[in-house]
């Protein structure tokens, strides 16, 4: 059973590691490095919310503040590209403080509320100031990371791959566990010595430093930035591909996303009906498969039988 | 200082309507409805198309554009929330997911410029070296008649009194029979309507566009949280405050650094006083 | 000898209505007591009190010396201070195993025992070890009463404070949960403080009950002092109904997270 699984992540990885090989369309490969970073989010997002079971209605103030904080340094500033990964996800992480701190420590709607408000206000505020964001055009003429297409494909799917094994080996490690238990009941856990409080942040923290840097990738793989990383569409774009894959599971969310990021643009003239297409998925979702899709199929397909990592 | 006075009045009372129908539909139903700036958006736009597109004069299409809301609201409650109710977060992602459509209906119906209602009033009233549109004063005007209606509706008519039962004491309204299903359909009525009527109201002085419905929408629920989930004179306490913050901020520093006042003051709230200015509970 | 658990003069108030009324007692090291009163009388609310969950408005509560006062729940938790809830409330989505290594986890015990192994040693102790790998969702309640008990001694605690252990249990179930509490206090030397409103099941188990109605304590003494109290009489047969186990789940009846 474990080795059947094993054998089916290397099978995934070697085809994806040598699709370069064979595709040699530029445009496609980078469609492919947008599915990853999409895989970055989402996985991110499952971390702390499908964890803890505290959703987070606004991860795009994570991704926009990693974006936004990469473009700023090399477009505006001058600094190397190199630098925006450090300085956006420490900038994703900070902001996850500003809001996690005040209220991730009460129960109720708030926090889901106030990520949701705190996103929307930042987009809002890079129109506002658009001496220093560039408005609604944003930041455009970045650097990118690399020069090939073929070698950013690989960086964002090294960067996914390494995110996706860290949190799946997290989220089974002791900590993992008592990330599960707050999601299970949050009085229970308190009263079995977890400080709830502290751990929803942390995981909050890893979750936006995550993010922050599937941001940067995103900004300097576009070479431009927009007030649309902020969007509420590109939070929930998120939120459902977690759905799709199985919240919780953290590997079906990574592969939710990037088949979920890709069908729009296989499907082609989709690509301006995106959001069409993923609400509909995430009603057919809520009232059909509250499981996901992915997630089950893979333990069924693998033989495994309860949750956590594969 | 009169401008202050004047605006700061104009905006509390559109915050005013866009919060009592949100906080209205948590505190009966406990559901947080992420489609509620939809609903305000979806009054302009049925506003703009019943006038400019079919050539209705402003009053019917007004009256109609509200009660097709009103209708809209009452469908998205029995078919969308209806069967998800025992899931908040199932209930969050479904209202967002209305909002979403609502924005993407408009972009391919009618493009993503802004667009123009005409207005109730051109007039502009003028004293004491101020100018204030007619349009923004009949806002007031309308805003507080509706807050006041609601206000005598809830207190003194026997389905306000059921209203309040269930958002008071749940468990007691249902076991004395209160037929909530059908209440839950009233309040979802009376909220988009009020909403939507904003909508309508504001629709030639701000502008009419597929996105639209956030920032009511952000606005609607910081209100909601500083004054208490579920507390009406709470939202309405807490709609005065931020309307007249964000004047204020307008006027003594920039009109930039209004949007950031709500945010702050949510953050404020919640570190400060969790339950609101007039809730009673930090959790629900 | 300082007392394990020393409470004064404590107050909690809801809304005009005084759940918890100048409640003082001690508890020696050791002890095993138990507080017995009707529902309503306020011993969830003085549970909750002593373990962090509500704020008290007045009075203290000293345990092994220390006051307790603002220290949130986990803390409690972390200075020998464990408790279980009335109604079971297992963590949904994990196995029994699990379950109780979250309570390994804490940090009094994390660094001195090897989570897992501990973990299973105590399913042993409380007769859950066959069922380590099960999802507590499949559960019987009887054996969820025992997850919950084996998930506050996971912690670690030297008093345990135990909220109606008998709640939801069938008259069969009873008594190898009773045994398990005597087991408990005998072999491992743990201070018990347990609630009941129903007298039968203090007889055998308790060495002093605390009487507690409206939110005061009426009485104190062994079991056979407290049945002949004319207070603790009046208590009762004055709200006859609430003695009885009406109610109640049936046994064994398995039910999900509360």
């Amino acid at each position: 059973m474990k080795g059947r699984r094993a054998t089916g992540v290397i099978v995934v990885l070697a085809a994806l590691a040598a699709l370069p090989l064979f595709i040699r369309s530029e445009y496609l490969l980078g469609i492919l490095s947008v599915c990853f970073i999409y895989g970055i989010w989402a996985t991110s997002w499952d971390f702390m919310s499908g964890l803890t079971g505290r959703e987070n209605f606004g991860h795009a103030l994570f991704i926009g503040a990693g974006a936004y904080t990469a473009a700023f340094l090399n477009g505006k500033v001058g600094f190397a590209p190199w630098w925006g990964l450090p300085a956006g996800a420490a900038m994703a992480g900070g902001l996850s403080l500003v809001i996690g701190i005040p209220t991730l420590r009460l129960r109720g709607p708030y926090f889901a509320l106030a990520m949701l408000a705190a996103a929307t206000i930042m987009q809002r505020l890079t129109l506002i100031f658009w001496q220093y964001s560039g408005g609604e055009e944003g930041i455009p003429g970045l650097d990118p990371l690399l020069e090939s297409k073929a070698a950013v494909y690989y960086l964002c799917l090294g960067v996914f791959v390494v995110i996706t094994l860290a949190l799946l080996l997290l989220a089974g490690s002791h900590w993992g566990l008592i990330l599960r238990s707050i999601r299970g009941d949050e009085a229970a856990a308190q009263a079995a010595g977890v400080n709830v409080t502290f751990h929803k942040i942390a995981a909050l923290v890893v979750s936006a430093f995550c993010a922050g840097i599937g941001g940067v990738l995103y900004a300097h793989y576009q070479e431009a930035v927009t007030p649309d990383v902020f969007s509420v569409a590109l939070s929930i774009s998120i939120i459902i591909m977690v759905y799709v894959g199985g919240i919780g599971s953290l590997y079906g969310p990574a592969a939710g996303a990037v088949l979920l990021a890709l069908l729009p643009e296989l499907l082609r003239g989709l690509g301006q009906y995106r959001l069409w297409v993923y609400s509909l998925v995430l009603i057919f979702i809520l009232f059909f498969a509250p499981e996901g899709v992915i997630a089950p199929l893979w333990r069924r397909v693998t033989g495994g039988a309860t949750g956590g990592a594969p | 200082m009169l401008n202050i006075l004047v605006y700061g009045a104009v905006t509390s009372a559109v915050y005013a309507m866009l919060a009592v129908g949100f906080t209205l539909i948590f505190g009966v139903a406990r559901v947080l409805n992420l489609a509620h700036g939809a609903f305000y958006g979806l009054g302009a736009y049925a506003a703009y198309v019943l006038t400019a597109r079919l050539g209705w004069p402003l009053l019917p299409a007004a009256i109609v554009a509200v009660l097709f809301v009103a209708a809209f609201g009452v469908a998205v409650e029995r078919v969308l929330i209806r069967p998800l109710r025992n899931s908040a977060l199932a209930v969050l992602m479904i209202t967002i997911a209305v909002g979403l459509l609502f924005e993407q209906a408009m972009y391919l119906l009618f493009g993503s410029e802004a667009r123009n209602v005409p207005a109730f009033s051109n007039a502009t009233w003028s004293y004491a070296g101020l100018d204030v549109s007619g349009q923004r004063l009949l806002t007031l005007g309308f805003g507080a008649a509706v807050i006041g209606l609601l206000w005598l509706f809830i207190n003194r008519t026997r389905l306000g009194a059921a209203i309040l039962a269930l958002s008071q004491d749940r468990e007691g309204a249902l076991y004395v029979g209160i037929p909530a299903d059908r209440i839950y359909a009233v309040v979802m009525a009376i909220s988009a309507a009020i909403a939507a009527s904003a909508g309508v109201l504001t629709a030639p002085f701000l502008t009419v566009q597929p996105t639209m419905d956030l920032l009511p929408m952000i606005k609607a629920f910081s209100i909601v949280i500083v004054g208490g989930l579920g507390s009406i004179p709470g939202s309405i306490l807490a709609a005065l405050l931020l309307g007249y913050s964000e004047t204020i901020v307008a006027y003594a520093i920039s009109p930039a650094w209004t949007e950031i006042v709500s945010l702050v003051a949510v953050l404020l709230t919640l570190i400060l006083r969790p339950a609101g200015l007039l809730g009673k509970r930090a959790a629900f | 000898m300082t007392p394990l658990l020393e409470i004064q003069g404590l107050n909690k108030r809801f809304a005009g209505l005084v759940a918890v009324n100048d409640v003082s007692f001690s508890l020696a090291a050791g002890e095993i007591a138990g507080i017995l009163g009707p529902n309503g009388a306020g011993k969830t609310t003085l549970f909750n009190l002593l373990t962090g969950f509500l704020a008290s408005d007045s009075g203290s509560v000293r345990f092994d010396g220390r006051d307790l006062a603002g220290e949130p729940p986990h803390q409690i938790v972390n200075r020998g201070l464990a408790r279980t809830f009335q109604l079971c409330r297992p963590f949904a989505g994990m196995s029994v195993l699990e379950n109780v290594m979250v309570g390994c986890l804490a940090p009094r015990v994390r660094h001195r025992h090897a989570p897992r192994a501990r973990a299973r040693a105590i399913l042993e102790a409380v007769g859950l070890a066959h069922r380590a790998d099960a999802p507590v969702e499949v559960l019987p309640y009887g054996d969820l009463r025992r997850l919950e008990i084996a998930r506050a001694l996971a912690t670690g605690p030297r008093l345990l404070l135990l909220d109606e252990p008998f709640a939801g249990l069938g008259a069969t179930e009873i008594e190898p949960i009773s045994a398990l509490i005597r087991r408990l206090h005998a072999s491992e030397g743990l201070t018990i403080l347990l609630i009941e409103h129903r007298l039968r099941e203090f007889m055998q188990l308790v060495s002093r009950v605390i009487a507690m109605d409206f939110g005061r304590v009426i009485a104190s003494g062994t079991p056979a002092d407290i049945v002949r109290h004319p207070r603790v009489i009046e208590a009762y047969i004055g709200r006859d109904d609430e003695v009885s186990e009406t109610g109640e789940p049936p046994a064994g009846e398995p039910r999900g997270a509360a």
